[in-house]
Protein backbone atom coordinates (compact mmCIF):
# COMPACT_ATOMS: atom_id res chain seq x y z
CA UNK A 1 0.00 0.00 0.00
CA UNK A 2 2.19 2.90 1.17
CA UNK A 3 5.91 3.08 0.61
CA UNK A 4 6.46 4.30 4.15
CA UNK A 5 5.01 1.15 5.60
CA UNK A 6 7.03 -1.04 3.32
CA UNK A 7 10.17 0.65 4.55
CA UNK A 8 9.13 0.08 8.10
CA UNK A 9 8.82 -3.64 7.38
CA UNK A 10 11.97 -4.40 5.44
CA UNK A 11 11.56 -8.04 6.23
CA UNK A 12 9.06 -9.91 8.39
CA UNK A 13 10.19 -11.04 11.82
CA UNK A 14 11.06 -14.71 11.95
CA UNK A 15 8.17 -16.80 13.28
CA UNK A 16 10.50 -18.50 15.75
CA UNK A 17 12.12 -15.76 17.87
CA UNK A 18 15.90 -15.87 17.71
CA UNK A 19 16.50 -15.67 21.44
CA UNK A 20 14.21 -18.60 22.19
CA UNK A 21 16.55 -21.07 20.53
CA UNK A 22 19.11 -22.32 23.05
CA UNK A 23 21.50 -20.45 20.82
CA UNK A 24 24.69 -19.40 22.51
CA UNK A 25 25.15 -22.58 24.53
CA UNK A 26 24.53 -24.78 21.53
CA UNK A 27 26.82 -22.70 19.36
CA UNK A 28 29.59 -22.96 21.96
CA UNK A 29 29.08 -26.70 22.16
CA UNK A 30 29.18 -27.09 18.39
CA UNK A 31 32.28 -24.91 18.29
CA UNK A 32 34.08 -27.06 20.86
CA UNK A 33 33.06 -30.27 19.14
CA UNK A 34 34.26 -28.92 15.81
CA UNK A 35 37.56 -27.89 17.36
CA UNK A 36 38.07 -31.34 18.85
CA UNK A 37 37.15 -32.99 15.55
CA UNK A 38 39.53 -30.77 13.60
CA UNK A 39 42.41 -31.33 16.02
CA UNK A 40 41.83 -35.08 15.93
CA UNK A 41 41.63 -34.99 12.17
CA UNK A 42 44.76 -32.86 11.88
CA UNK A 43 46.66 -35.09 14.29
CA UNK A 44 45.72 -38.20 12.40
CA UNK A 45 46.73 -36.56 9.14
CA UNK A 46 50.12 -35.53 10.54
CA UNK A 47 50.84 -39.00 11.86
CA UNK A 48 49.82 -40.57 8.60
CA UNK A 49 51.81 -38.14 6.46
CA UNK A 50 54.91 -38.54 8.63
CA UNK A 51 54.68 -42.31 8.70
CA UNK A 52 54.35 -42.43 4.94
CA UNK A 53 57.31 -40.09 4.60
CA UNK A 54 59.56 -42.13 6.88
CA UNK A 55 58.50 -45.35 5.32
CA UNK A 56 59.36 -44.05 1.87
CA UNK A 57 62.71 -42.60 3.01
CA UNK A 58 63.69 -45.76 4.80
CA UNK A 59 62.50 -47.89 1.90
CA UNK A 60 64.94 -46.15 -0.44
CA UNK A 61 67.86 -47.25 1.61
CA UNK A 62 69.36 -50.65 2.44
CA UNK A 63 72.26 -51.43 4.70
CA UNK A 64 74.78 -54.20 4.24
CA UNK A 65 76.45 -55.16 7.46
CA UNK A 66 79.78 -56.96 7.40
CA UNK A 67 81.10 -58.44 10.60
CA UNK A 68 84.87 -58.62 10.83
CA UNK A 69 85.89 -62.29 10.78
CA UNK A 70 89.28 -63.77 11.51
CA UNK A 71 91.20 -64.40 8.34
CA UNK A 72 89.12 -61.99 6.26
CA UNK A 73 90.29 -58.68 4.90
CA UNK A 74 87.36 -56.43 5.72
CA UNK A 75 88.33 -53.64 3.32
CA UNK A 76 88.26 -55.89 0.25
CA UNK A 77 84.99 -57.46 1.36
CA UNK A 78 83.51 -53.98 1.69
CA UNK A 79 84.67 -53.08 -1.82
CA UNK A 80 83.21 -56.35 -3.11
CA UNK A 81 79.89 -55.55 -1.45
CA UNK A 82 79.85 -52.12 -3.12
CA UNK A 83 80.59 -53.49 -6.58
CA UNK A 84 78.09 -56.36 -6.20
CA UNK A 85 75.43 -53.92 -5.09
CA UNK A 86 76.06 -51.51 -7.92
CA UNK A 87 75.63 -54.33 -10.41
CA UNK A 88 72.08 -55.00 -9.21
CA UNK A 89 69.36 -53.27 -11.23
CA UNK A 90 67.51 -50.49 -9.37
CA UNK A 91 70.48 -49.56 -7.23
CA UNK A 92 71.57 -45.96 -7.57
CA UNK A 93 74.73 -46.03 -5.50
CA UNK A 94 76.51 -47.90 -2.75
CA UNK A 95 78.91 -46.34 -0.29
CA UNK A 96 81.06 -47.64 2.54
CA UNK A 97 80.60 -45.82 5.81
CA UNK A 98 83.97 -44.81 7.21
CA UNK A 99 84.87 -45.90 10.72
CA UNK A 100 84.41 -42.32 11.85
CA UNK A 101 80.86 -42.26 10.46
CA UNK A 102 80.06 -45.55 12.15
CA UNK A 103 81.36 -44.18 15.43
CA UNK A 104 79.20 -41.10 14.99
CA UNK A 105 76.19 -43.36 14.59
CA UNK A 106 77.03 -45.15 17.81
CA UNK A 107 77.87 -42.01 19.74
CA UNK A 108 74.35 -41.34 21.05
CA UNK A 109 74.33 -44.78 22.62
CA UNK A 110 77.91 -45.14 23.80
CA UNK A 111 78.88 -41.53 24.45
CA UNK A 112 81.43 -39.28 22.76
CA UNK A 113 85.18 -39.62 22.96
CA UNK A 114 85.12 -43.35 23.19
CA UNK A 115 87.86 -45.04 21.29
CA UNK A 116 86.20 -47.77 19.32
CA UNK A 117 89.26 -48.83 17.35
CA UNK A 118 89.92 -51.88 19.45
CA UNK A 119 86.23 -52.76 19.54
CA UNK A 120 85.39 -54.89 16.53
CA UNK A 121 82.29 -53.17 15.34
CA UNK A 122 80.63 -54.30 12.11
CA UNK A 123 81.21 -52.10 9.07
CA UNK A 124 78.33 -50.79 7.03
CA UNK A 125 77.63 -50.25 3.35
CA UNK A 126 74.73 -47.92 2.60
CA UNK A 127 72.91 -48.83 -0.61
CA UNK A 128 70.66 -46.18 -2.18
CA UNK A 129 67.92 -47.45 -4.44
CA UNK A 130 66.82 -45.41 -7.41
CA UNK A 131 63.48 -47.15 -7.51
CA UNK A 132 62.49 -49.26 -4.48
CA UNK A 133 59.84 -51.12 -6.47
CA UNK A 134 62.03 -52.13 -9.39
CA UNK A 135 65.09 -53.03 -7.34
CA UNK A 136 65.97 -56.71 -7.35
CA UNK A 137 66.41 -57.11 -3.61
CA UNK A 138 66.38 -60.92 -3.80
CA UNK A 139 69.33 -60.95 -6.19
CA UNK A 140 71.21 -58.51 -4.00
CA UNK A 141 70.59 -60.76 -1.03
CA UNK A 142 71.96 -63.88 -2.73
CA UNK A 143 74.92 -62.00 -4.17
CA UNK A 144 75.81 -60.56 -0.79
CA UNK A 145 75.50 -63.89 0.99
CA UNK A 146 78.62 -65.00 -0.89
CA UNK A 147 80.66 -62.55 1.20
CA UNK A 148 81.65 -64.08 4.56
CA UNK A 149 80.10 -62.31 7.53
CA UNK A 150 77.81 -60.13 5.37
CA UNK A 151 74.11 -59.67 5.90
CA UNK A 152 71.48 -57.45 4.28
CA UNK A 153 69.24 -55.23 6.36
CA UNK A 154 66.13 -54.12 4.43
CA UNK A 155 64.31 -52.47 7.37
CA UNK A 156 61.23 -54.36 6.21
CA UNK A 157 60.27 -55.47 9.71
CA UNK A 158 60.73 -51.94 11.03
CA UNK A 159 58.65 -50.45 8.24
CA UNK A 160 55.90 -52.95 8.88
CA UNK A 161 55.87 -52.02 12.54
CA UNK A 162 55.77 -48.35 11.66
CA UNK A 163 52.87 -48.89 9.28
CA UNK A 164 50.96 -50.90 11.86
CA UNK A 165 51.48 -48.21 14.45
CA UNK A 166 50.42 -45.46 12.08
CA UNK A 167 47.40 -47.52 11.06
CA UNK A 168 46.40 -47.99 14.69
CA UNK A 169 46.63 -44.26 15.31
CA UNK A 170 44.59 -43.49 12.21
CA UNK A 171 41.88 -45.98 13.17
CA UNK A 172 41.76 -44.66 16.75
CA UNK A 173 41.49 -41.14 15.38
CA UNK A 174 38.63 -42.09 13.12
CA UNK A 175 36.93 -43.78 16.06
CA UNK A 176 37.34 -40.65 18.19
CA UNK A 177 36.00 -38.51 15.34
CA UNK A 178 32.99 -40.79 15.05
CA UNK A 179 32.32 -40.59 18.79
CA UNK A 180 32.59 -36.81 18.77
CA UNK A 181 30.08 -36.65 15.93
CA UNK A 182 27.67 -38.96 17.78
CA UNK A 183 28.02 -36.89 20.96
CA UNK A 184 27.36 -33.73 18.94
CA UNK A 185 24.27 -35.25 17.38
CA UNK A 186 22.94 -36.27 20.80
CA UNK A 187 23.53 -32.80 22.23
CA UNK A 188 21.71 -31.29 19.26
CA UNK A 189 18.79 -33.65 19.79
CA UNK A 190 18.48 -32.46 23.40
CA UNK A 191 18.86 -28.81 22.50
CA UNK A 192 16.31 -29.10 19.70
CA UNK A 193 13.75 -30.84 21.89
CA UNK A 194 14.26 -28.18 24.53
CA UNK A 195 13.75 -25.44 22.00
CA UNK A 196 10.62 -27.08 20.65
CA UNK A 197 9.18 -27.40 24.15
CA UNK A 198 9.83 -23.77 25.03
CA UNK A 199 8.20 -22.76 21.76
CA UNK A 200 5.26 -25.11 22.16
CA UNK A 201 2.76 -22.25 22.15
CA UNK A 202 4.03 -21.01 18.80
CA UNK A 203 3.90 -24.52 17.37
CA UNK A 204 0.32 -24.99 18.60
CA UNK A 205 -0.89 -21.66 17.26
CA UNK A 206 0.72 -22.36 13.91
CA UNK A 207 -0.96 -25.76 13.82
CA UNK A 208 -4.35 -24.20 14.61
CA UNK A 209 -4.13 -21.72 11.79
CA UNK A 210 -3.29 -24.45 9.32
CA UNK A 211 0.51 -24.55 9.14
CA UNK A 212 1.92 -27.83 7.89
CA UNK A 213 4.58 -29.66 9.84
CA UNK A 214 6.84 -28.99 6.91
CA UNK A 215 6.35 -25.26 7.26
CA UNK A 216 6.89 -25.28 11.03
CA UNK A 217 9.94 -27.50 10.74
CA UNK A 218 11.36 -25.14 8.15
CA UNK A 219 11.03 -22.19 10.54
CA UNK A 220 13.03 -24.03 13.21
CA UNK A 221 15.59 -25.72 10.98
CA UNK A 222 16.90 -22.53 9.47
CA UNK A 223 17.93 -21.49 12.96
CA UNK A 224 19.81 -24.65 13.68
CA UNK A 225 21.61 -24.68 10.35
CA UNK A 226 22.81 -21.15 11.06
CA UNK A 227 23.92 -22.11 14.56
CA UNK A 228 25.74 -25.14 13.21
CA UNK A 229 27.53 -23.08 10.57
CA UNK A 230 28.54 -20.36 13.03
CA UNK A 231 29.70 -22.77 15.73
CA UNK A 232 31.45 -24.95 13.17
CA UNK A 233 33.28 -22.01 11.60
CA UNK A 234 34.43 -20.77 14.99
CA UNK A 235 35.68 -24.22 15.97
CA UNK A 236 37.42 -24.77 12.64
CA UNK A 237 39.11 -21.38 12.81
CA UNK A 238 40.26 -22.08 16.34
CA UNK A 239 41.74 -25.38 15.14
CA UNK A 240 43.64 -23.69 12.30
CA UNK A 241 45.02 -21.12 14.75
CA UNK A 242 45.94 -23.98 17.09
CA UNK A 243 47.95 -25.74 14.39
CA UNK A 244 49.70 -22.55 13.30
CA UNK A 245 50.53 -21.78 16.93
CA UNK A 246 51.69 -25.31 17.65
CA UNK A 247 53.86 -25.23 14.52
CA UNK A 248 55.62 -21.98 15.44
CA UNK A 249 55.91 -22.97 19.10
CA UNK A 250 57.60 -26.17 17.99
CA UNK A 251 60.22 -24.34 15.96
CA UNK A 252 60.97 -21.63 18.57
CA UNK A 253 60.88 -23.58 21.81
CA UNK A 254 62.75 -26.64 20.62
CA UNK A 255 66.45 -26.04 19.84
CA UNK A 256 67.39 -25.90 16.21
CA UNK A 257 69.00 -29.31 15.90
CA UNK A 258 66.30 -31.36 17.59
CA UNK A 259 63.71 -29.22 15.87
CA UNK A 260 65.06 -30.47 12.58
CA UNK A 261 64.63 -33.99 13.87
CA UNK A 262 61.11 -33.22 15.11
CA UNK A 263 60.44 -31.67 11.73
CA UNK A 264 61.35 -34.98 10.23
CA UNK A 265 59.23 -36.72 12.81
CA UNK A 266 56.18 -34.54 12.39
CA UNK A 267 56.50 -33.55 8.76
CA UNK A 268 57.24 -29.93 9.79
CA UNK A 269 54.03 -29.99 11.81
CA UNK A 270 52.32 -28.34 8.87
CA UNK A 271 48.91 -29.42 7.69
CA UNK A 272 49.27 -28.22 4.16
CA UNK A 273 46.43 -27.77 1.70
CA UNK A 274 44.97 -31.21 2.29
CA UNK A 275 44.78 -30.50 6.02
CA UNK A 276 43.03 -27.17 5.49
CA UNK A 277 40.60 -28.76 3.06
CA UNK A 278 39.99 -31.48 5.62
CA UNK A 279 39.20 -28.93 8.31
CA UNK A 280 36.78 -27.17 5.97
CA UNK A 281 35.26 -30.61 5.37
CA UNK A 282 34.91 -31.26 9.11
CA UNK A 283 33.19 -27.88 9.57
CA UNK A 284 30.76 -28.65 6.75
CA UNK A 285 30.07 -32.13 8.10
CA UNK A 286 29.27 -30.71 11.55
CA UNK A 287 27.04 -27.97 10.12
CA UNK A 288 25.28 -30.56 8.00
CA UNK A 289 24.98 -32.91 10.97
CA UNK A 290 23.41 -30.10 12.99
CA UNK A 291 20.93 -29.35 10.23
CA UNK A 292 19.96 -32.97 9.63
CA UNK A 293 19.75 -33.91 13.31
CA UNK A 294 17.63 -30.92 14.22
CA UNK A 295 15.45 -31.49 11.17
CA UNK A 296 14.76 -35.09 12.17
CA UNK A 297 14.19 -34.10 15.80
CA UNK A 298 11.80 -31.31 14.86
CA UNK A 299 9.88 -33.63 12.54
CA UNK A 300 9.65 -36.28 15.22
CA UNK A 301 8.48 -33.77 17.79
CA UNK A 302 5.80 -32.42 15.45
CA UNK A 303 4.58 -35.90 14.56
CA UNK A 304 4.39 -36.82 18.22
CA UNK A 305 2.28 -33.85 19.27
CA UNK A 306 -0.14 -33.79 16.35
CA UNK B 1 -21.41 -28.80 7.09
CA UNK B 2 -21.00 -29.96 10.69
CA UNK B 3 -22.69 -33.01 12.19
CA UNK B 4 -22.24 -34.44 15.69
CA UNK B 5 -23.68 -37.80 16.65
CA UNK B 6 -23.76 -38.99 20.27
CA UNK B 7 -20.53 -37.17 20.93
CA UNK B 8 -19.11 -37.45 24.44
CA UNK B 9 -15.93 -35.85 25.79
CA UNK B 10 -13.93 -36.31 28.94
CA UNK B 11 -10.43 -35.13 29.83
CA UNK B 12 -8.33 -38.07 30.98
CA UNK B 13 -10.24 -40.01 33.62
CA UNK B 14 -12.28 -37.01 34.68
CA UNK B 15 -16.05 -36.65 34.44
CA UNK B 16 -17.76 -36.43 31.09
CA UNK B 17 -17.77 -32.72 30.17
CA UNK B 18 -19.93 -33.12 27.08
CA UNK B 19 -22.60 -35.81 26.98
CA UNK B 20 -24.37 -37.25 24.00
CA UNK B 21 -24.22 -34.24 21.73
CA UNK B 22 -26.21 -34.73 18.55
CA UNK B 23 -26.75 -31.79 16.23
CA UNK B 24 -26.16 -30.56 12.71
CA UNK B 25 -25.10 -27.14 11.50
CA UNK B 26 -25.91 -26.11 7.98
CA UNK B 27 -23.60 -24.03 5.79
CA UNK B 28 -24.01 -20.29 6.06
CA UNK B 29 -25.71 -20.38 9.44
CA UNK B 30 -24.91 -18.25 12.49
CA UNK B 31 -25.15 -19.73 15.98
CA UNK B 32 -24.49 -18.37 19.42
CA UNK B 33 -22.98 -20.88 21.81
CA UNK B 34 -23.83 -20.06 25.36
CA UNK B 35 -23.93 -21.54 28.83
CA UNK B 36 -22.47 -20.95 32.27
CA UNK B 37 -18.75 -20.75 32.86
CA UNK B 38 -17.20 -24.21 32.86
CA UNK B 39 -20.08 -25.72 30.92
CA UNK B 40 -17.81 -26.80 28.08
CA UNK B 41 -18.09 -24.08 25.43
CA UNK B 42 -14.36 -23.95 24.82
CA UNK B 43 -14.19 -27.73 24.80
CA UNK B 44 -16.89 -27.94 22.14
CA UNK B 45 -15.06 -25.36 20.01
CA UNK B 46 -11.87 -27.39 20.34
CA UNK B 47 -13.73 -30.42 19.04
CA UNK B 48 -14.84 -28.31 16.08
CA UNK B 49 -11.29 -27.08 15.49
CA UNK B 50 -10.23 -30.75 15.38
CA UNK B 51 -7.71 -30.12 18.12
CA UNK B 52 -9.49 -32.58 20.43
CA UNK B 53 -10.85 -36.00 19.58
CA UNK B 54 -14.20 -37.00 21.05
CA UNK B 55 -14.12 -39.82 23.60
CA UNK B 56 -17.13 -41.35 21.91
CA UNK B 57 -19.54 -40.67 19.10
CA UNK B 58 -18.72 -39.34 15.67
CA UNK B 59 -17.95 -35.89 14.33
CA UNK B 60 -18.19 -35.08 10.67
CA UNK B 61 -17.16 -31.85 9.01
CA UNK B 62 -17.38 -30.78 5.39
CA UNK B 63 -19.08 -34.14 4.85
CA UNK B 64 -16.19 -36.24 6.14
CA UNK B 65 -15.87 -38.33 9.26
CA UNK B 66 -13.00 -36.63 11.02
CA UNK B 67 -11.82 -39.74 12.90
CA UNK B 68 -10.65 -41.15 9.58
CA UNK B 69 -8.67 -38.10 8.47
CA UNK B 70 -4.98 -38.24 7.76
CA UNK B 71 -2.73 -35.36 8.71
CA UNK B 72 -2.78 -33.66 5.32
CA UNK B 73 -6.55 -33.66 5.05
CA UNK B 74 -6.86 -32.39 8.61
CA UNK B 75 -4.49 -29.59 7.72
CA UNK B 76 -6.53 -28.71 4.65
CA UNK B 77 -9.68 -28.60 6.78
CA UNK B 78 -8.03 -26.33 9.34
CA UNK B 79 -7.32 -23.86 6.58
CA UNK B 80 -11.06 -23.52 6.08
CA UNK B 81 -11.65 -22.83 9.75
CA UNK B 82 -10.91 -19.55 11.50
CA UNK B 83 -10.55 -19.48 15.26
CA UNK B 84 -10.63 -16.68 17.82
CA UNK B 85 -9.25 -18.01 21.10
CA UNK B 86 -10.68 -16.87 24.40
CA UNK B 87 -7.12 -15.99 25.50
CA UNK B 88 -6.20 -14.58 22.05
CA UNK B 89 -2.99 -16.59 21.64
CA UNK B 90 -1.20 -13.94 19.63
CA UNK B 91 2.53 -14.55 19.13
CA UNK B 92 4.29 -12.09 21.43
CA UNK B 93 7.36 -11.46 19.33
CA UNK B 94 5.42 -10.56 16.19
CA UNK B 95 3.82 -7.22 15.47
CA UNK B 96 0.06 -6.86 15.14
CA UNK B 97 0.47 -6.78 11.39
CA UNK B 98 2.56 -9.95 11.38
CA UNK B 99 0.18 -11.75 13.72
CA UNK B 100 -2.76 -11.00 11.50
CA UNK B 101 -0.80 -11.92 8.38
CA UNK B 102 0.23 -15.28 9.83
CA UNK B 103 -2.47 -17.35 8.05
CA UNK B 104 -1.12 -16.11 4.71
CA UNK B 105 2.43 -16.70 5.74
CA UNK B 106 1.85 -20.33 6.73
CA UNK B 107 0.25 -20.85 3.33
CA UNK B 108 3.50 -19.75 1.77
CA UNK B 109 2.23 -16.46 0.35
CA UNK B 110 4.55 -13.52 -0.13
CA UNK B 111 3.95 -10.27 1.73
CA UNK B 112 3.12 -8.06 -1.28
CA UNK B 113 0.17 -10.32 -2.08
CA UNK B 114 -1.56 -9.77 1.25
CA UNK B 115 -0.19 -6.52 2.66
CA UNK B 116 -3.02 -4.22 1.57
CA UNK B 117 -5.55 -6.85 2.58
CA UNK B 118 -4.21 -7.01 6.12
CA UNK B 119 -3.87 -3.25 6.42
CA UNK B 120 -7.43 -2.74 5.28
CA UNK B 121 -8.80 -5.18 7.84
CA UNK B 122 -6.68 -3.70 10.63
CA UNK B 123 -8.03 -0.24 9.74
CA UNK B 124 -11.49 -1.66 9.82
CA UNK B 125 -11.14 -3.08 13.35
CA UNK B 126 -9.54 0.17 14.49
CA UNK B 127 -5.96 -1.04 14.73
CA UNK B 128 -4.68 0.92 11.75
CA UNK B 129 -2.24 2.86 13.90
CA UNK B 130 -1.18 -0.15 16.03
CA UNK B 131 0.17 -2.27 13.21
CA UNK B 132 3.79 -2.25 14.38
CA UNK B 133 2.92 -2.70 18.04
CA UNK B 134 3.66 -5.95 19.79
CA UNK B 135 0.90 -7.73 21.74
CA UNK B 136 2.60 -6.90 25.04
CA UNK B 137 1.75 -3.21 24.62
CA UNK B 138 -1.79 -3.73 23.32
CA UNK B 139 -4.81 -3.36 25.57
CA UNK B 140 -7.06 -6.38 26.11
CA UNK B 141 -9.58 -5.06 23.60
CA UNK B 142 -6.87 -4.35 21.03
CA UNK B 143 -5.50 -7.86 21.41
CA UNK B 144 -8.99 -9.22 20.99
CA UNK B 145 -9.48 -7.30 17.77
CA UNK B 146 -6.12 -8.48 16.48
CA UNK B 147 -7.12 -12.05 17.27
CA UNK B 148 -10.40 -11.60 15.43
CA UNK B 149 -8.62 -10.08 12.46
CA UNK B 150 -6.25 -13.07 12.34
CA UNK B 151 -9.19 -15.48 12.39
CA UNK B 152 -11.13 -13.83 9.57
CA UNK B 153 -8.33 -12.53 7.32
CA UNK B 154 -8.21 -15.65 5.14
CA UNK B 155 -12.02 -15.72 4.73
CA UNK B 156 -12.64 -19.10 6.37
CA UNK B 157 -15.70 -21.24 5.62
CA UNK B 158 -16.28 -21.77 9.33
CA UNK B 159 -15.49 -19.20 11.99
CA UNK B 160 -15.22 -20.34 15.59
CA UNK B 161 -15.09 -17.49 18.08
CA UNK B 162 -14.59 -18.03 21.81
CA UNK B 163 -15.87 -14.99 23.72
CA UNK B 164 -14.64 -12.63 21.01
CA UNK B 165 -16.22 -9.60 22.66
CA UNK B 166 -15.28 -10.31 26.25
CA UNK B 167 -12.80 -7.45 26.51
CA UNK B 168 -14.36 -4.62 24.56
CA UNK B 169 -16.96 -2.00 25.35
CA UNK B 170 -20.57 -2.63 24.27
CA UNK B 171 -20.25 -0.27 21.33
CA UNK B 172 -17.21 -2.00 19.84
CA UNK B 173 -18.69 -5.32 20.75
CA UNK B 174 -21.65 -4.49 18.54
CA UNK B 175 -19.41 -3.29 15.71
CA UNK B 176 -17.47 -6.56 15.87
CA UNK B 177 -20.73 -8.47 15.69
CA UNK B 178 -21.59 -6.53 12.57
CA UNK B 179 -18.26 -7.66 11.13
CA UNK B 180 -19.21 -11.27 11.89
CA UNK B 181 -22.64 -10.70 10.29
CA UNK B 182 -20.97 -9.33 7.20
CA UNK B 183 -18.74 -12.37 6.97
CA UNK B 184 -21.76 -14.58 7.51
CA UNK B 185 -23.57 -12.90 4.67
CA UNK B 186 -20.60 -13.69 2.45
CA UNK B 187 -21.12 -17.35 3.28
CA UNK B 188 -19.05 -18.04 6.40
CA UNK B 189 -20.66 -20.37 8.91
CA UNK B 190 -20.26 -18.87 12.36
CA UNK B 191 -20.34 -20.32 15.87
CA UNK B 192 -19.78 -17.64 18.47
CA UNK B 193 -19.44 -18.52 22.14
CA UNK B 194 -20.60 -15.77 24.46
CA UNK B 195 -22.49 -15.17 27.65
CA UNK B 196 -23.09 -11.49 27.05
CA UNK B 197 -26.80 -11.09 27.50
CA UNK B 198 -27.05 -7.77 25.65
CA UNK B 199 -25.57 -9.34 22.49
CA UNK B 200 -27.85 -12.33 22.76
CA UNK B 201 -30.80 -9.97 23.10
CA UNK B 202 -29.80 -7.66 20.29
CA UNK B 203 -28.96 -10.23 17.66
CA UNK B 204 -31.51 -12.78 16.82
CA UNK B 205 -29.62 -15.91 15.98
CA UNK B 206 -30.22 -19.49 17.12
CA UNK B 207 -28.57 -20.35 20.42
CA UNK B 208 -26.82 -23.53 21.37
CA UNK B 209 -27.16 -23.77 25.13
CA UNK B 210 -24.75 -25.95 27.10
CA UNK B 211 -25.75 -26.97 30.57
CA UNK B 212 -24.43 -29.85 32.65
CA UNK B 213 -22.81 -31.25 29.53
CA UNK B 214 -26.09 -31.36 27.63
CA UNK B 215 -26.80 -29.27 24.57
CA UNK B 216 -30.11 -27.77 23.59
CA UNK B 217 -30.61 -25.62 20.50
CA UNK B 218 -33.06 -22.72 20.61
CA UNK B 219 -33.93 -21.61 17.11
N1 LIG C 1 -7.29 -29.45 29.34
C1 LIG C 1 -8.19 -29.77 30.28
N2 LIG C 1 -7.96 -30.79 31.12
C2 LIG C 1 -8.84 -31.15 32.07
N3 LIG C 1 -9.99 -30.51 32.27
C3 LIG C 1 -10.31 -29.48 31.46
C4 LIG C 1 -9.41 -29.05 30.44
N4 LIG C 1 -9.96 -28.00 29.80
C5 LIG C 1 -11.15 -27.79 30.40
N5 LIG C 1 -11.37 -28.67 31.39
C6 LIG C 1 -12.58 -28.75 32.22
O1 LIG C 1 -13.68 -28.91 31.37
C7 LIG C 1 -14.76 -28.14 31.83
C8 LIG C 1 -15.26 -27.26 30.72
O2 LIG C 1 -14.26 -26.31 30.42
P1 LIG C 1 -14.40 -25.27 29.23
O3 LIG C 1 -13.17 -24.49 29.17
O4 LIG C 1 -14.80 -26.02 28.00
O5 LIG C 1 -15.62 -24.38 29.75
P2 LIG C 1 -16.18 -23.02 29.15
O6 LIG C 1 -17.63 -23.21 28.95
O7 LIG C 1 -15.40 -22.59 27.99
O8 LIG C 1 -15.96 -22.04 30.37
P3 LIG C 1 -15.71 -20.45 30.31
O9 LIG C 1 -17.04 -19.80 30.03
O10 LIG C 1 -15.26 -20.11 31.70
O11 LIG C 1 -14.70 -20.17 29.29
C9 LIG C 1 -14.29 -27.38 33.04
O12 LIG C 1 -14.77 -28.04 34.18
C10 LIG C 1 -12.81 -27.47 32.98
O13 LIG C 1 -12.29 -27.56 34.28
MG1 LIG D 1 -14.15 -21.05 27.57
Amino acid sequence: MSEGLKLRFPRPNPIVPAHSVAGRTLMLLIGIMTFLSCVTFGGVLLVQKSAMGWSADVGRELTIQIRPLDGEVIESNLRLAVSLSEAVPGVASARVLTIAESEALLEPWLGAGLDLSDLTIPRLVVVQLSDPNAADIARLETDISAIPGASLETHAAWRMQLNTMAGTIVISGILVLGLILVATALAIVFATRGTMSTNREIVDVLHFIGASNRFIAGEFQGRFLLLGLKGGLAGGLAAVIFFIFAGTAMSTVVPQQSSAQLGVLFGQFALGISGLLGIVGVVLVIAGLTAITSRLTVRRFLTQIS
Amino acid sequence: MIAFENVGLRYGHGPEILKDLTFAISPGSFHFLTGPSGSGKTSLLRLLLLSLKPTRGSVSMFGEDVSALDRDRLLQMRRHIGIVFQEFRLLDHLTTFENVALPFRVRGQAEPSYRSNVEELLDWVGLGDRMDAHPAVLSGGEKQRAAIARAVIAKPDILLADEPTGNVDPELSERLLHLFEQLNRMGTTIILATHEVNLLDKFDYPRMLLNDGELTIHE
